[in-house]
């Protein structure tokens, strides 16, 4: 299997102390790696370290094999890496600053010099296929929360990445949309792209991804294993504070539990 | 979880408020350039529909309205500024806005405007053939021509500027002044119109929050020290979303310049729309 990313003994810093200890792991391609974690942990930071947008403080992050390194991501092959490497923001709003959603989805091809017709044709399709046509001419800013977040999506898509990094996708979504970006991603995941999602919404990665690794809040890497693996350690869930223990009761009956943010959740004991 | 005592304390009945003002100076405000912002910006209802101007290209309706300006801000006739109102006023309605929105547009400007003028009036400051006046102090005839004048030219620009942000959606302004000055500039404006509504939704949120939390008016001393941490909040958050767009925009592929979509050819229309109004112009000149 090809290495897409090679992540070795990395660090990063943020003025007011460390995001991200000493991480080392790698991602093959057409892989689904779901990244775990409380807030706080550095799942995002690791994201934009993944992008290019950050770079190390300590350690070297390699793309196919290429140093990821401030020096490195000119010319050619920044041009290449952008174009293979895709990231959804956890905002909607901050990725959004076009005139129209169609200009939204022709940003990123006008950018990586492809003709603006090509850019068009392009927009044109992927509105077709999310069902987003309506919103062709509408201004960003006056979509609703869902319909932001699947433009932002497209926005995206319209680079056909190979690599494709999520950022909290699920965040703010309601149900229906929850469920149509879990099968877009379904989709993407049978054309053998490379999937990053940074969640800690554990029911995605459960339904998603192959493998897990799991930050704890001292920001190290507390587990990489398959995704039914890591979802079934309880003890490690608890003390990377991805899920919690509570009780409630269903009738009469009180009882105590583990529950994830949102519904994932093991036997009653 | 063990909850405190207090905590369980039972909540009495409500009385009915009286005599406290229902917002304050910071909130009305906030409200009201957020209302203004967000109707300026977001309502795209009449630059919807299909008249005359909104069929006009971006540039070139841009640069027909730019040398209207012109024309209104070169002539020294009264005359000829009301010939460019009843050319505004056919201009609105066949491009189906009517004249009442854009006259609600110009009103509260206007009226800003008089009383700015009204010094301008008396003698003291354009002396003159006096009208009617009190101790000393007269409205002159000259006066008042020269403060009627000058609200009549602030009519014709005010004018002139509603019923171009009327017939134009906000994408069709910017690609259009996109076209006329460099990108730089519009990608700029337009992200600063673009993160201020988000800013402003943030400052409102945050009074909202405080209002939830609060009976009774708040000291002076009180009121000025939460206003300053907000805007320090709400600049933090600008800086913070800067750092983010910067981003976004570098993870698609921007490396410095933005590449724009071509224009496209100009029609006969837009070349008549630029035409008409360099004509304006061309009148204007020595009226």
């Amino acid at each position: 299997m090809e290495e897409i990313y090679r992540v070795e003994a990395v660090s990063f810093e943020y003025g007011g102390g460390p995001a991200l200890r000493e991480l080392s792991f790698s991602v093959d391609k057409g892989e689904c790696l779901a990244i775990l974690g409380a807030n706080g942990s550095g799942k995002s930071t690791l994201l934009k370290l993944l992008n290019g947008l950050l770079f190390p403080t300590s350690g070297m992050i390699s793309f196919t094999g290429k140093p990821l390194g401030e020096e490195a991501l000119k010319g050619e092959f920044l041009r290449c890496f952008r174009e293979r490497v895709g990231f959804v923001f956890p905002e909607p709003d901050v990725q959004l600053f076009c005139p129209t959603v169609s200009d939204e989805l022709a940003f990123g091809p006008l950018q990586l010099g492809l003709r603006y017709e090509e850019a068009e044709k392009r927009a044109g399709e992927l509105l077709k296929m999310l069902g987003l046509e309506a919103l062709k001419a509408r201004t960003p800013y006056s979509l609703s929360g869902g319909e932001k977040k699947k433009v932002a999506i497209a926005s995206v898509l319209a680079i056909n990445p190979e690599v494709l990094l999520l950022d909290e996708p699920t965040n703010g979504l309601d149900p229906r949309t929850q469920v149509w970006l879990l099968e877009l991603l379904r989709e993407l995941k049978k054309l053998k792209k490379t999937i990053i999602i940074a969640t800690h919404d554990l029911s995605l990665a459960e339904d998603l991804s192959d493998r897990a690794i799991i930050l704890d809040e001292s920001h190290r890497l507390a587990a990489d294993s398959t995704t039914a693996k890591a979802l079934r350690d309880k003890e490690l869930l608890l003390s990377a504070n991805i899920i919690h223990e509570h009780s409630h009761r269903h009738g009469e009956l009180t009882h105590r539990h583990s529950h994830g943010p949102y519904s994932t959740h093991d036997e009653h004991d | 979880m063990k909850l405190p005592e207090w905590f369980k304390k039972k909540d009495g009945e409500c009385q009915s408020g009286r005599g406290i003002k229902p917002h304050g100076f910071i909130e009305r405000n906030l409200a009201r350039f957020a209302s203004i912002i967000k109707e300026v910006f977001t309502t795209e209802e009449y630059a919807s529909r299909g008249g005359l101007l909104q069929r006009l290209d971006g540039r070139a309706k841009l640069t027909g309205f730019f040398l209207l300006l012109a024309a209104g801000a070169m002539t020294g006739s009264a005359l000829f500024l009301f010939g460019v109102l009843v050319v505004i006023a056919v201009l609105a309605s066949v491009s189906r806005v009517g004249i009442a929105p854009v006259a609600k547009r110009v009103f509260p400007s206007l009226v800003f405007t008089f009383f700015l003028v009204l010094p301008v009036t008396v003698n003291a400051v354009t002396p003159g053939k006096e009208l009617f006046g009190y101790n000393g102090f007269a409205v002159t005839r000259e006066g008042l021509l020269t403060g009627g004048f000058f609200l009549l030219r602030v009519v014709v620009m005010l004018s002139l500027t509603a019923l171009l942000a009327l017939t134009t959606r906000q994408s069709d302004f910017f690609k259009g002044l996109g076209r006329l000055i460099p990108a730089f500039f519009v990608t700029a404006l337009f992200f600063t119109f673009r993160y201020a509504v988000i800013l402003i939704k943030t400052a409102e949120d945050a009074t909202m929050a405080r209002k939830s939390r609060s009976i009774g008016r708040a000291g002076v001393t009180e009121s000025q020290s939460w206003f300053a941490s907000r805007a320090a909040l709400i600049l933090k958050r600008s800086f913070s979303m800067a750092d983010e767009v910067n981003m976004a925009m570098i993870s698609r592929g921007f490396a410095g310049k933005v590449r724009t979509p071509p224009a496209g050819a100009l029609g006969a229309r837009d070349y008549l729309w630029i035409g008409f109004s360099s004509f304006v112009l061309f009148l204007s000149i020595g009226t």
